[in-house]
């Protein structure tokens, strides 16, 4: 179709943009390479594959946004098949009299490839008025409605070119480039068909019935058409597109271990002898895998939507760290700002207010459609805000203090730790000094806080009713460091491994329980990296089994409640502990309903991740007191006179929920309880006391 | 500008303290830093970080316990350390002042700081004590420190939120109530490394220094656990409430 | 030596403190006990000093020492401890008292004992009880020797006793107060804004037990005839009842006044961690398991706001 001299003129603009192409992508492979060791990650051909199999059916996108995912999923779809009809808009260019109109009857095609042909006539047809219609939707979400979800909050810190309107800008190119390429697609179909419509190219023959035959029209609208992708192949590898590319190659390498296993410090492998400080003050520092991020990320925001910090009003949101990433990437490797390389994080990706209000619950790890895990660089930039001595809240300050020199946060004594059990109608065996079945951990909070000790003290009469052989650690105890670390104290995290390891080496036990899910994490997730070998169960578990096995039995059902139950991030969606609880309150009898947000999806009460020792709070509504409102306007749907109640299985938990209902003057309507509360009642054992305060 | 910066390390308060005899049962209590030791260092490194100089961080050692509070110190930003080896838990306030005093007579201090008091203070704090016995002025309660030349401003809390200041020929000692700044964090990696690379200076406790108190008993206040109720209708509360403020002169 | 006691007074600002006075009614009883005298001295220029009932008073009258300076206080205190060699030397353990106190006891090698509670006379001997390791444990101690330095904490002791109208003999500075290392530069007083709670000698606090923004009025009336401010636990704040800079707790303010007066707080800890310091506690709660009972002074299960309008009428 083309003259020898467009011929000529396609092959040099051909040549051009793939050198811009090469360039592009080298640059960004250059880039990724300038970050640390990650973890190594196994297998990647088969992890690479099977992302590859995830994109194609777009899983990961719907763990949100339900309507819209399906609309991008044919987006996807459309663009997948638009390169094969690219590559035969390109063979209609180059060979000579090669055409696909009419069933292909230029070619005198064999006839069992006929319906193919038709085939391929009407997808790529009716494919280009799809793809039209939906990036008119998306183009009409950005510019027309202004989708709130796509928009940052005031007080989050933006690369001056975000918040100029940078990704929208992006978006336009994208679009129109969309548009002007599937119209000048069906244009040049259009005018090609000289005999009148075809039947399996309605549209095209629909536009032909308007506009007529045309040779030149075919010429003009053929060059509009490629000429374009050879503009926009490169262009893409410099926009935020890039993630067309990124995002398999980025969910094929993301995270392999347990979610709640954090990257070291300091990466355990050491490439030419390079010395690291730990954590991440500039860019470089981070894992070459979180350098991919940025390029990989689709700028959805579906992190923001589910992330506690930035429901509170605080200046965090994971998307902004991203975007902010993939802008300052820009810039110094496109740009002319290669000193942003050497900007510290805190100044140009995320405020240092942003930092410590994340609490580290994973959500937004769990929602990227692409794999990726802010939460992971923001755990970085503390551990190294840490060593740099930048001044950290009070709060957060004493209780980093009071672990090290106690190994509680509370500022009590090591000795004061075991006291509650010294209080027990029946002696608690001291794991240290006699071989116990079961080594209960128990964590500082259920340990000191008067609030708790009576829930404490029922899983131990439950224990004890059930004849399970366990003990405890009594002063040999130390906070498990699941927060500490996360807070970003490394060192002091190292510390208290080593003290408990050192207890659990002087006790003789078969198993570890924890009525803390944070401690289980730790205990189950990262303590095998420093020698623990052990199995680390939660007591809802170990429950579930004393019912089942006919140790515990339920003497009183508990049909006069009904109860919805908060999955703590840590037990929940880091270690996917759904059942057992879910299974308990079953076995109970209570009537049961779920709150919209519950397992992977549940909502943070906001006390992970060292915010529960902050000295300063924040004003706003706190990520708890929503939390109970959830849970009332799910009970409301289910109006009856039973007793509503909010379930935990968390000892932190307990504190932050009973204070949500307070605050938000919710009291007489739902109470908060652990959930031994309720199998002290079913099994017969004594009644506890109400939490107080 | 060399600045000493004598510590104390006392029985930990978290815990409950066992008596023993007639004193605290020093076997059975963990041995912390005194917090306004961490006010002290504070004051001192932010004045070598104004100023330059070196910090000089010295305690006595009385259970061997002592060299984690010096790493602490040295991950805050002092230059050196020293321990005297007196191995004596019981040691009062006037024979440890004396003794840090005799340590710190060759070191050719600009300033001596010490924490306001601390919590065993029976026998009075460590700072004046040591000022005495070096013959310097003393000025305690301070809230913030700075130096030009040879004197420093010294600022003085007083209650209801007043401040004195005062103009302060060097040398002198003083006891730091608060720094200026809240005490930086030092991560315990940062200790840890000083536990391995640093040295810590030995002295042998010299001079000798005694409080002067027969200590008759020791033990906890009489128990109060719980609130003495005030009885009867809300008028006699009131009345009974009313009452006891003013006998106290609060009403 | 004599039997004397001695009251080291302090003043700011041309008022006497209230332990000034505590002293000096402990001091009478002492000196009874001792068969000597009791008396005040006041080092200061400028200052009306005859209001203490002592034996007598004694004041240092010289310009120089107008604004209390460590130094020349000290020096001064030491010249006349010298001189006169009483038997007991009451200091407050306080910011003036304590930078003088143990100074003195190094400088004349006589023992200190310090945050005192009590102070009495047993056998002849002085025996004094100390309020160590942060109030966990109560130390008797006797100082031996022929002077005892005692530092005495503020409150322990009615201050009625030591209010009088002796007239005081002014003297000149024993000793030369030119040359000294250490100057008084200026006073600064705390800027104005909100009520600072952590400054105030007496709080009334109110909880949740409020009940309601319109229900503050009454606090603030309650705490105006008690020379008080208002202070709250957090979910009062938190409603916007009062102002942030009233709260107290963890999250909030530290206080340590002499009254925390609580009116419907039920002592969650985190509202203990920033006033279980205060020095007389008293709680009103209609919750009688209330956990604040646990560590208020005095308690009463009773309504808060009956308890108020009938302490109104009494004031
Ligand atoms: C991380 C975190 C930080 C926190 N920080 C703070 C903090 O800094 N400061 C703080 O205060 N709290 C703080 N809290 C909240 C704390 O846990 C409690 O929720 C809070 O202190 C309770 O306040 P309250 O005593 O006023 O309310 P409640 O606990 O509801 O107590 C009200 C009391 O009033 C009594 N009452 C009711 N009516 C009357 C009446 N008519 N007469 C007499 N008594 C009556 C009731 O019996 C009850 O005991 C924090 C909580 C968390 C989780
Ligand atoms: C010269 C001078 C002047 C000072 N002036 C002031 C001042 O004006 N205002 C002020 O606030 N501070 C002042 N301080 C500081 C003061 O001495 C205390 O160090 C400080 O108030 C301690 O605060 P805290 O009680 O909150 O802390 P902590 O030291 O942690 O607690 C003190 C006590 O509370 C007990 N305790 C712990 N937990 C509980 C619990 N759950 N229930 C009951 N009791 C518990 C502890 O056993 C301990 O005895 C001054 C210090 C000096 C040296
Ligand atoms: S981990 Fe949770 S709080 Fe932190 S950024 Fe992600 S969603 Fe937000
Ligand atoms: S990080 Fe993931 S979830 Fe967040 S905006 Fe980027 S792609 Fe979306």
């Amino acid at each position: 179709m083309l003259t020898t001299i467009e011929k000529i003129l396609f092959i040099l603009l051909a040549l051009v943009s793939a050198g811009f192409t090469v360039h592009g992508f080298k640059t960004i492979i250059d880039t990724i390479r300038m970050g640390r060791p990650a973890p190594e990650l196994k297998n990647i051909p088969a992890s690479l594959l099977k992302a590859g199999v995830t994109v194609l059916f777009q899983q990961t996108i719907f763990k949100a946004r339900k309507v819209l995912s399906a609309i991008h999923m044919g987006l996807f779809f459309g663009l997948i098949t638009y390169a094969f009809v690219n590559l035969v808009d390109a063979l209609e260019g180059l060979v000579p009299n090669f055409d696909l109109i009419y069933s292909g009857k230029h070619l005198s095609p064999p006839a069992w490839t006929v319906p193919l042909i038709n085939a391929y006539n009407l997808i790529s047809d009716v494919m280009s008025g799809f793809l039209l219609i939906a990036i008119t939707v998306f183009l009409v979400r950005r510019f027309i409605v202004k989708d709130k979800a796509l928009a940052y909050r005031e007080n989050v810190l933006l690369n001056p070119k975000v918040k100029a309107g940078g990704q929208a800008k992006d978006s336009l190119i994208v679009g129109v480039f969309v548009i002007m390429h599937v119209s000048a697609h069906l244009m040049s179909q259009a005018y090609r068909l000289t005999e009148g419509a075809d039947p399996f190219m309605p549209i095209a023959s629909f536009l032909n019935s308007i506009f007529g035959a045309s040779q030149t029209g075919v010429h003009v609208a053929w060059w509009i058409s490629i000429g374009w992708v050879m503009f926009i192949i490169p262009y893409l590898s410099r926009s935020k597109h890039t993630h067309f590319f990124m995002a398999p190659i980025n969910l094929g390498l993301a995270k392999q271990n347990p979610r709640g296993q954090l990257d070291p410090a300091i990466p355990l492998k050491v490439i030419d002898g390079r010395k690291y400080d730990p954590g991440a003050k500039v860019i470089t520092d981070l894992a070459w895998t979180r350098i991919m991020d940025a390029y990989a990320c689709v700028q959805c925001n579906r992190c923001q939507d589910v992330c506690p910090a930035n429901f509170y009003g605080r200046p965090l949101s994971p998307s902004a760290l991203e975007v902010n990433k993939r802008y300052l990437l820009k810039e110094a490797t496109f740009g002319s700002h290669p000193d942003l390389l050497l900007a510290p994080l805190t100044e140009t990706v995320i405020s240092p207010e942003a930092v410590w209000s994340c609490t580290t619950c994973y959500a937004c790890v769990r929602v990227c459609p692409v794999g990726n895990e802010p939460m992971a660089d923001i755990v970085d930039i503390r551990r190294r805000m840490l060593i740099d001595g930048f001044e950290i809240d009070s709060g957060v300050q004493n209780a980093l203090q009071s672990l090290a020199t106690n190994g509680n946060w509370m500022g009590k004594g090591k000795r004061l730790r075991g006291r509650w059990a010294k209080e027990m109608e029946f002696p608690v065996k001291n794991a240290t000094e006699e071989p116990v079945e079961v080594l209960w951990f128990v964590g500082d909070t259920a340990s000191f806080d008067e609030r708790v000790i009576p829930n404490t003290k029922m899983v131990a009469r439950i224990f004890h009713q059930a004849g399970l052989d366990f003990g405890i650690l009594y002063q040999n105890e130390s906070n498990a460091g699941n927060d500490v670390r996360r807070v970003g104290e490394e060192g002091l995290f190292e510390q208290l491994v080593e003290q408990n390891m050192a207890a659990f080496g002087k006790a003789q036990f078969k198993q570890i329980v924890t009525t803390d899910p944070h401690s289980f994490n730790t205990l189950k997730n990262e303590y095998p990296q420093f020698g623990g070998k052990f199995e680390v169960k939660h007591y809802t578990v170990t429950l579930l089994k004393l019912f089942e096995e006919g140790k515990l039995t339920v003497k009183n059902k508990l049909s006069h409640y009904k109860v919805t139950f908060h999955d703590p991030c840590y037990l929940g969606r880091y270690n996917g502990g759904f059942t057992a609880p879910r299974k308990l309150l079953e076995l109970l009898g209570v009537e049961f309903h779920e709150m919209p947000r519950n397992c992977e999806n549940s909502f943070c009460c906001g006390a992970g991740g060292g915010q529960i020792w902050m000295g300063k709070v924040a004003p706003g509504e706190r990520p708890a007191e929503n939390r109970i409102k959830e849970a009332l306007t799910t009970f409301e749907r289910h109006p009856n006179e039973k007793k509503q109640l909010f379930i935990v299985t968390c000892p932190k938990d307990m504190v932050m929920y009973s204070d949500a209902v307070k605050t938000t003057g919710n009291e007489g309507k739902i109470e908060v309880r652990d959930i031994i509360q309720l199998v002290a009642e079913a099994v017969g054992v004594e009644e506890v006391s109400q939490i107080v305060g | 500008m060399n600045i000493v910066v004598a510590i104390k390390h006392i029985p930990s308060i978290a815990d409950d303290l066992p008596v023993k005899g007639n004193n605290v049962d020093f076997d059975s209590v963990d041995f912390v830093l005194n917090e306004w030791d961490e006010h002290s260092i504070e004051q001192a490194v932010l004045i070598k970080e104004a100023v330059g100089g070196t910090v000089t961080v010295v305690g006595v050692d009385l259970i061997g316990e002592l060299d984690n509070a010096l790493h602490l110190a040295l991950a805050k930003g002092a230059d050196k350390v020293v321990k005297i080896t007196a191995d004596d838990p019981a040691a009062d306030s006037h024979q440890q002042a004396k003794w840090l005093a005799e340590a710190i007579k060759g070191m050719g201090a600009d300033m001596v700081f010490a924490g306001v008091q601390a919590s065993n203070d029976i026998d009075g704090q460590i700072g004046p004590m040591i000022a005495a016995y070096l013959d310097m002025p003393y000025i305690g309660g301070t809230s913030a420190i700075e130096v030009s030349g040879n004197t420093a401003t010294v600022s003085k809390e007083f209650p209801g939120g007043v401040g004195m200041k005062y103009s302060v020929t060097l040398p002198f000692v003083a006891g730091v109530q608060s720094a200026p700044k809240p005490p930086r964090y030092a991560p315990v990696s940062k200790v840890r490394q000083m536990a391995q690379t640093a040295t810590i200076e030995k002295v042998a406790p010299t001079g000798e220094a005694s409080a002067g108190l027969a200590f008759k008993k020791m033990a906890p206040p009489v128990a109060t656990g719980h609130a003495e109720m005030i009885e009867g209708s809300p008028k006699e509360v009131a009345a009974k409430i009313v009452e006891l403020l003013k006998s106290k002169g609060l009403a | 030596m004599s039997n004397d006691v001695f009251v080291i007074t302090e003043h700011l600002d041309g008022k006497f403190s209230d332990v000034s006075f505590e002293m000096v009614g402990k001091a009478k009883e002492l000196a009874k006990a001792l068969g000597g005298q009791a008396v005040a001295v006041v080092v200061g220029g400028g200052v009306e000093a005859n209001v203490f009932a002592s034996d007598s008073t004694i004041q240092v009258d010289d310009a120089a020492l107008s604004q209390f300076n460590p130094e020349a206080y000290g020096k001064v205190i030491e010249a006349l401890v010298k001189e006169k060699a009483p038997r007991v030397v009451l200091f407050g353990w306080t910011v003036t008292g304590m930078d003088v106190a143990a100074w003195l006891s190094a400088r004349l090698g006589v023992p200190c004992a310090a945050y005192a509670k009590d102070v009495r006379v047993e056998g002849g001997g002085v025996v004094v009880s100390c309020q160590a390791y942060g109030g966990k444990l109560t130390a008797e101690v006797a100082p031996e020797g022929e002077t005892a330095i005692v530092a005495c904490l503020a409150g322990s002791f009615p201050a009625e006793a030591g209010q009088g109208a002796t007239a005081a003999e002014k003297i000149a500075s024993p000793v030369d107060l030119s040359g000294l290392k250490m100057k008084f530069i200026e006073m600064v007083k705390p800027a104005g804004g909100d009520v600072d709670i952590t400054a105030q000698t007496k709080l009334v606090s109110v909880g949740r037990g409020i009940g309601g923004k319109e229900n503050i009025e009454l606090a603030e009336e309650l705490a105006a005839k008690l020379g008080a401010a208002v202070s709250a636990s957090r979910p009062v704040v938190d409603a916007g009842w009062l102002p942030r800079t009233r709260q107290v707790g963890k999250s909030g303010l530290k206080v340590k006044p002499k009254l925390y007066l609580m009116l419907g707080i039920s002592g969650a800890p985190e509202h203990l961690e920033g006033m279980k310091s205060a020095e007389l506690i008293i709680a009103i709660n209609t919750d009688k398991k209330a956990p604040i009972f646990n560590v208020a002074h005095y308690g009463a299960t009773a309504d808060l706001f009956e308890v108020a309008e009938a302490m109104l009428e009494l004031l």
